[in-house]
């Protein structure tokens, strides 16, 4: 496929026409600060295997119809999310806060949090753009989250979104700005859904500060239909002590691109970074992750793996970077890959870039096949091949659901990856 | 009718036969012990009765209970009542011991058109014959053999067949690398199933096992076919003499 580029006029007339309101400046500046780069193509070295065109393509015609003000409408979607996890949950639709769902955590001023739309106001400069595609997310800005935790705060339950793309409209941005104040907890379940047959692309950016020890568990879900395009990036700065925790669950889409970046500014800091990315049919997803350790002693552990059957392409690129005096650092990367058909194809490169003396640092990778003896095995005692394949590939992924960040979602992940493992088996 | 018939077995891994000619007749009750040096194709002749798929058949025939059992998948041998315990079985870090065991015997039960077993049932017949082994009922939620010893793994196995209570069980080296106790443990296990409407065939390098489990029948499996047969003195003939033995017996 040639590249199909985002057309620059189409996107300044559509920002032009929408009405002005609290997110005007953000989307100006972002619009200027989109023009110099326009959508990453395939000749980008991080976009070497996943391209954006047909979500370029997407968006051209969505942009022609200029887009007017969202609103936030109640949908009805069929999910059992809310009632299988304990958690305070807040729709999003279409990149528009549920005004409702949000009034429902008023209360939770009492325990020092803090929930907000975008569009009750920003401060200048508090919504980032650090590559194309957030520069893009912004300058379509229409609303999106605050929340913050105040110091030493913390909450009883995970704070939960449900991303809904309800097909009404094409192309949606949703940005998400977290605070977590010294000494403060937060604990988020993030459940990206879509309804509607027509093919949706989906832009999101979650940016988030640590203070000194703040800690904050991030749990993504992302279960959208088989037809949708999703890019997301989620990008934190670490501060002293601070801790993160970012667990990621990509099982739906055509396509899927996370960008998760996570930089250390402060000593002692801990990322750890968690994946489980189950593809099949022509599904494409592409994990990218940096963390860049700038001060040492600091730590951050990653582990990704991956289940593909079909022609699923998936990517895995997981960089840490040691910048010049972080001695002390220590970092561990891993992915690991689970081939159940001959034409599936994973992409994996974990790298490290070293550039201080005192480190402890390694990497690794493996694709391989299910271990033919233990199919046997299993066999030999009255499991079918398909149960068989089921128990293997379940193992192979609770490695990383044993480490899950957040326990209440553990049970639905549980049979959420039981149920997406059974259509990945039954595709053959 | 015979447990097991097997007749003019010739089988291998591509072109390379193993079995070359192998006929052997099991009645129901009956304990036979197949020996015989390394590289004879005892192992193979196991996992081609369990239907490895490895190994190819070219010719012969091998029938249980009067059923064809190489049409069968090996799941569906299992659930017809056929059990191989492994001479290595493999680790499975990840997969409960107590789910495989469960689901293996719910697959059986399936396909007697029975019902899947209580919860509570299933624990306490796992629990009795764990004690029966002298195992620790922790081996339970362990992943299946992971991190498990040698004798472990062996007893595991054991633990498996008894639970499932197979009608053919095929034991293969189950007695290789277990201290006395171990042995001991797992001969009492197979003692406990012998009965009339069962049969065992145990696959050994050594004599050792034949102390404790007494055989009905001995067979000397030889390049791939079975040069002698006797009854457990010839177990003892061969401890004494040497399988060089019966190897030139064969080829004189």
């Amino acid at each position: 496929m040639s590249a199909i580029s985002l057309e620059q006029g189409l996107l300044e007339a559509a920002v032009t026409a929408l009405p002005p309101d609290a997110l005007s400046a953000v989307r100006e500046a972002a619009v200027a600060s989109f023009a110099a780069n326009g959508f990453p193509t395939t000749r980008h070295e991080d976009w070497k295997y996943t391209n954006l065109s047909a979500a370029a393509a997407l968006s051209n015609t969505w942009l022609q119809d200029k887009p007017a003000q969202n609103e936030a409408q109640a949908v009805a979607i069929d999910t059992e999310i809310p009632e299988q996890i304990d958690a305070h949950w807040i729709t999003i639709i279409n990149g528009m806060v549920d005004p409702d769902s949000l009034s429902n955590l008023d209360s939770l001023i009492d325990n020092g949090i803090t929930v907000s739309r975008l569009t009750d106001g920003v401060d200048e400069g508090s919504i980032i753009v650090d590559d194309p595609m957030s520069a893009f997310n912004a300058a379509l800005l229409q609303d999106g989250l605050y929340i913050k935790v105040a110091d030493d705060s913390t909450l009883d339950k995970p704070i939960g979104l449900l991303l809904i793309d309800d097909g009404s409209v094409a192309v949606t941005q949703v940005r998400i700005v977290i605070e977590v104040g010294e000494n403060a907890k937060l604990r988020i379940v993030e459940c990206p859904l879509s309804a509607g047959g027509d093919k949706q692309f989906s832009n999101s950016v979650t940016q988030v500060v640590l203070s000194d020890s703040g800690e904050l568990d991030f749990v993504r879900i992302q279960q959208r239909q088989k037809h949708h395009l999703n890019v997301n990036r989620f990008a934190a700065r670490l501060k002293r002590n601070s801790v993160l925790n970012y667990n990621n669950f990509e099982f739906g889409g055509e396509l899927a691109r996370n960008d998760i970046v996570a930089d250390i500014v402060g000593e002692g800091a801990s990322v750890n970074l968690l994946g489980l990315y189950l593809a099949g049919g022509r599904q494409h997803i592409d994990n990218h992750t940096r963390v860049d350790h700038r001060v040492g002693p600091a730590k951050s552990t990653e582990e990704y793996r991956g289940i593909l059957n079909g022609r699923a392409r998936c990517v895995f690129n997981g960089k840490a970077i040691v910048h010049a005096g972080a001695d002390g650092t220590d970092a561990s990367q891993s992915n690991h890959n689970l081939l159940l058909s001959d034409q599936a194809e994973i992409d994996t490169k974990p790298e490290l870039e070293i550039y201080a003396d005192d480190v402890k640092c390694s990497h690794g990778a493996t694709v391989g096949q299910l271990d033919k003896s233990a199919l046997f095995y299993l066999r030999s005692r009255g499991l079918d091949k398909d149960q068989a394949t089921q128990a293997l590939t379940r193992a192979f992924a609770s490695a990383i659901l044993s480490k899950l960040a957040i326990d209440e979602c553990h049970e639905y992940l549980v049979s959420a990856v039981d149920r997406q493992l059974d259509a990945l088996i039954d595709e053959e | 009718m015979n447990m097991l018939e097997i007749k003019n077995l010739r089988a291998g891994i591509g072109d390379t036969e193993i079995l070359t000619g192998l006929s052997l007749s099991v009645k129901p009750g009956e304990v036979h012990a197949i020996m015989g040096p390394n590289g004879s194709g005892k192992s193979t002749l196991a996992l081609v009765i369990a239907g490895h798929e490895d190994y190819e058949v070219y010719e012969g025939t091998v029938e249980f209970l009067g059923k064809n059992l190489l049409d069968l998948e090996p799941e569906e041998r299992a659930r017809e009542g056929i059990f191989l315990g492994f001479q290595y079985p493999v680790e499975i870090p990840g997969v409960n011991n107590a789910y495989l065991l469960k689901a293996a015997v719910n697959a059986k039960r399936k396909h007697e058109g029975l019902g899947e077993i209580d919860a509570f049932e299933f624990l306490q017949i796992a629990r009795e014959t764990m004690a029966m082994l002298d195992m620790d009922p922790s081996f339970l939620n362990r992943g299946v053999n992971e991190g498990f010893s040698g004798g472990e793994k062996k007893r595991n196995e054991i633990l498996q067949m008894a639970v499932l209570k197979p009608r053919l069980a095929i034991l293969d080296e189950t007695d290789s690398g277990l201290d006395i106790d171990a042995l001991k443990a797992v001969a009492n296990g197979i003692n406990a199933l012998r009965d009339p409407e069962r049969s065992i065939v145990l696959v050994t390098h050594y004599q050792r096992l034949l102390d404790y489990v007494e055989p009905d029948f001995v067979h000397v499996l030889s390049q791939g076919k079975i040069v002698r047969s006797g009854d457990k003195s010839l177990a003892l003939q061969l401890e004494e003499r040497g399988y060089d033995w019966v190897r030139q017996a064969a080829s004189a």
